[in-house]
C-alpha cells in the first residue's frame, strides 16, 4: 500500500495578525509557523495504519510552500512518515484551493497512492476544499471530517462528524481520500531520537511550476480584521421592567423563545 | 492560567536554528504545556517530585540527548540540548534539575570516563529513564572547594574498594538507582558508581526547602561501602578535572534553563500588565511598568544570544569552562531579577501559587548557588581576565 499525507504549515493561531501590503493575506514576518493541527491528526492516522499493517505501507508526506515548510515535513517524518515531498512555492497563499488540489493531484498521479490523508481544513484559510477536490480529480472515494478510522481488507470504515454533533459511518473502498477532524486521535510527540533519525529520510524537492497546470478559479478580494463591535446594551429600571425588556429582546432578536 | 504558545524571541534568535533544533524545542514545549504546567503547582506546594513524568521524559529522549545514538541517546546538537533545558525550566527548575543531573552529571561521566562495559550497561537504561542517577561531589564542609573532600576510597584485596564519607545537597539522591560518587584515593580524586542497596550506602531525603520543592534533595552516607572495581570505578579519569568536566556540561544547560524560568515570569507579567486596569488604564500603559517590561525582555534577549553563541562554540568543540561560567553566572542572575520584578508588576497576585512567579523566583535561589555559586563564577571570570586566581 502507498499512502500520502498532505500537510500545511500555518501560523501559530495565538499570533496577532495584520493585513499584508497587498491587502489580500496576512503579514507573515514575525509569525511562528507550525503544522496545521488537523494535518497532525492525518499524520498520526497514517502512521497508525502503517503500524497496523506491519510497517508495510510507505507513507509520503507532502507540503507546498517556501523552505520553512521543511520543518513541518520533518516533523511528520519524525512522527513516522517515510519520505517527504516539498513542493517549492514561495507564495502558496496566492493560489486558490483548486490550484492547490491540482498541484497535489499532479504529484499523486505519478506515484500510485492507494490512500490519501489530510486535515479537514487549514487553520488559516479554512476553505476545507482541498481534500475533496483531490478526491474528485483523482476519481477516488472520499469521506470528510473523520473522528474514527478503521481499515480491513481494502475497506475503510470512517466515522464522520456531521452537523450538530451527529455522527455517521461511511464505508469506502480504496483508493480513497479522507480528511481528519479533532477527536480522531492524539498525535504522538516527535521524540528527540526520532527527530534526529528523520534527518536521514529523503525529501524530494519539486518546483511548483513543474506541477501547476491550472488557472485559479477564485481569488481573495480583501483581507481585513473584523470591525470593532459596538458597545453592549445596558438595561435600566426595576426588576420587573428589566425582565420584560430582556424578554422582548430575546423574542425579537433571537430564536431561544420560539 | 493561559499558556502562551511561543517563547519570547525579541531578536529573532530562532532564525539561527536548524529545523531539528526547532522541532526539539516544540516537542519539549508541548510536553511542558500538556504534562507539567497542570500539575507542578501542587507538587511544589506538597514538596513532591512528579515521578510519573520520569518514564515519559525517557520515552521522549530528554535524558543525555546530546550523547550518541549508539547508547540509546538522540545525538542532538548542544543548542538543541539547551533549548530542551529552556523549555523544561519554563515548567520548573526541579524538572530541569532532574534532567540535568541524569544527563550531564550521571550519563556524561559514564560516557566520558567509563569503561565500554559500564557505558553499555548503564547508558541505555538511564536514557530510557528505567534507571535514575545522582551525582555526589558536594560535602557538608566542602562546597565551593571540592578538592578538600573527606569522602575517601581505599583499594582492598581482590579488586574491591572501600568507601567512607558523606555527601550533601544531592539532587535525586533518595530516588537514584546509581550514584556517581567522587572520593579521595591514594591516586587522587576518583569516580565510583555505587548502586542503591549496596550495604553501608544510604540516602536520606532532606526536608524543609523553600526552593526546588518539586525536586528530591538528599544526603548520601557511605559507611564501609564495598564496591567492585571493574563495575564501579570510572577508569578513564583521575583528579578534580573529572567532576569539574561534568559540572561544565550541567552549567551549560543551566545557563539556558534559567532563561526559561525568566521567560515564564516575563510572559505572565506582560499578560497581567495588559489586562490589569488601574486608574482606568491597563497598568502596562504606565511608564514605570513599561520600563520594567523593557528591561526584562532586554535581559532575556541578551541571555539568549549569549547561550546561542556558547552553544555553537560547544558544537564546534571550541569553548572553555570560563565561558560557561559567564553564561551560568549571568543568566541565573538576570533570571532571578526578572522573576522578582515580575512579582512587583503583579502586585499581591504575584505571591499566589496560581501564578508561577514565586515558585520560579524561589527555585532560582537554589540555582543561583548550585553548580558553582554566582560568586565563584565571578572569580573564575576574574581569573580568566587577570591571570590571577583569587580563590586558590
Amino acid at each position: 500500500m502507498k499512502i500520502l499525507v498532505c500537510v500545511k504549515q500555518v501560523p501559530d493561531m495565538e499570533s496577532r495578525f495584520k493585513p499584508d501590503g497587498s491587502g489580500t493575506w496576512f503579514e507573515e514576518a514575525d509569525l511562528a509557523f507550525r503544522m496545521n493541527e488537523y494535518d497532525e491528526y492525518a499524520v498520526e492516522q497514517a502512521v497508525q495504519l502503517k503500524e497496523q499493517l506491519g510497517n508495510e505501507p510507505e507513507v509520503t508526506v507532502l507540503s507546498i510552500g517556501p523552505d520553512r515548510v521543511n520543518e513541518a515535513i520533518k516533523k511528520a517524518l519524525a512522527m513516522g512518515c517515510d519520505r517527504g515531498a516539498h513542493i517549492q512555492d514561495p507564495a502558496p497563499q496566492g493560489k486558490d484551493p483548486w490550484q492547490i488540489a491540482s498541484i497535489i493531484t499532479q504529484f499523486a498521479q505519478g506515484e500510485g497512492f492507494d490512500l490519501i490523508f489530510t486535515g479537514m481544513q487549514s487553520q488559516d484559510r479554512g476553505s476545507a476544499q482541498v481534500g475533496v477536490l483531490v478526491a474528485e480529480l483523482l476519481g477516488f472515494a472520499c469521506a470528510t471530517t473523520l473522528v474514527g478510522f478503521a481499515y480491513a481488507d481494502g475497506v475503510i470504515t470512517a466515522k464522520r462528524e456531521l452537523e450538530g454533533g451527529i455522527k455517521g459511518i461511511a464505508k469506502l473502498r480504496l483508493p480513497a481520500v479522507v480528511t481528519c477532524q479533532l477527536g480522531l486521535n492524539i498525535p504522538r510527540y516527535p521524540t528527540l531520537p526520532n527527530i534526529m533519525k528523520a534527518k536521514k529520510k529523503e525529501i524530494l524537492a519539486i518546483p511548483v511550476a513543474d506541477l501547476l497546470k491550472e488557472e485559479a478559479v477564485a481569488s481573495t478580494a480583501r483581507f481585513y480584521p473584523p470591525a470593532r463591535k459596538g458597545g453592549g446594551i445596558v438595561l435600566e429600571g426595576d426588576v420587573g421592567n428589566l425582565v420584560e425588556q430582556l424578554y422582548g429582546i430575546l423574542k425579537e432578536k433571537t430564536t431561544v423563545l420560539r | 492560567m493561559s499558556v502562551t504558545t511561543e517563547l519570547t524571541d525579541y531578536m529573532g534568535f530562532q532564525g539561527l536554528l536548524t529545523d531539528e533544533e526547532k522541532l526539539v524545542r516544540e516537542t519539549a514545549r508541548k510536553f511542558v504545556n500538556d504534562e507539567v504546567l497542570p500539575i507542578i503547582e501542587e507538587h511544589a506546594l506538597n514538596e513532591t517530585f512528579p515521578s510519573h513524568l520520569i518514564p515519559k521524559m525517557g520515552e521522549l529522549g530528554f535524558y543525555g540527548p546530546n550523547l550518541p545514538e549508539k547508547y540509546g541517546c538522540a545525538g542532538l546538537s548542544n543548542v538543541a540540548y539547551g533549548l530542551l533545558m529552556y523549555e523544561l525550566e519554563r515548567g520548573d527548575s526541579g524538572l530541569r534539575s532532574f534532567a540535568s543531573v541524569q544527563g550531564s552529571l550521571v550519563m556524561y561521566p559514564i560516557y566520558a570516563y567509563g569503561s565500554e562495559a559500564q557505558k553499555e550497561y548503564w547508558l541505555p537504561k538511564l536514557a530510557a529513564g528505567e534507571k535514575i542517577g545522582c551525582f555526589g561531589l558536594t560535602e557538608p564542609d566542602f562546597g565551593s572547594n571540592p578538592a578538600g573532600m573527606r569522602t575517601n576510597a581505599v583499594r582492598e584485596a581482590n579488586g574491591k574498594w572501600r568507601i567512607n564519607g558523606s555527601k550533601m545537597w544531592i539532587t535525586n539522591g533518595s530516588v537514584a538507582d546509581v550514584a556517581v560518587v567522587w572520593a579521595r584515593t591514594d591516586d587522587g580524586i576518583r569516580g565510583f558508581l555505587v548502586e542503591k542497596g549496596t550495604p553501608g550506602f544510604s540516602a536520606p531525603k532532606m526536608h524543609g526547602k523553600w526552593s526546588l520543592r518539586a525536586s528530591v534533595t538528599s544526603e548520601l552516607v557511605f559507611e564501609d561501602v564495598i564496591v567492585d572495581e571493574e563495575k564501579s570505578l570510572l577508569p578513564n579519569v583521575k583528579g578534580l578535572k573529572g567532576p569539574l568536566g561534568c559540572l561544565t556540561q550541567a552549567r551549560y544547560g543551566i545557563a539556558w534553563g534559567a532563561l526559561g524560568a525568566a521567560d515564564a515570569c516575563y510572559q505572565a507579567a506582560l499578560e497581567y500588565a495588559l489586562s490589569r486596569i488601574q486608574f482606568d488604564k491597563p497598568i502596562a500603559s504606565y511608564q514605570l511598568q513599561q520600563r520594567k517590561l523593557a528591561e526584562m525582555v532586554t535581559e532575556i534577549t541578551k541571555g539568549q544570544l549569549l547561550v546561542m553563541q556558547l552553544g555553537r562554540l560547544k558544537d564546534q568543540g571550541n569553548y572553555s569552562p570560563a565561558q560557561v561560567s559567564m553564561a551560568k553566572m549571568n543568566n541565573v542572575h538576570v533570571a532571578i531579577n526578572i522573576c522578582r520584578t515580575a512579582r512587583t508588576i503583579m502586585g499581591a497576585n504575584g505571591i499566589m501559587s496560581e501564578y508561577p512567579i514565586m515558585r520560579h523566583a524561589n527555585n532560582l535561589e537554589a540555582v543561583y548557588t548550585y553548580e558553582g555559586t554566582h560568586d565563584m563564577h565571578l572569580l573564575i571570570i576574574g581569573e580568566k581576565v587577570t591571570g590571577i586566581s583569587a580563590f586558590r
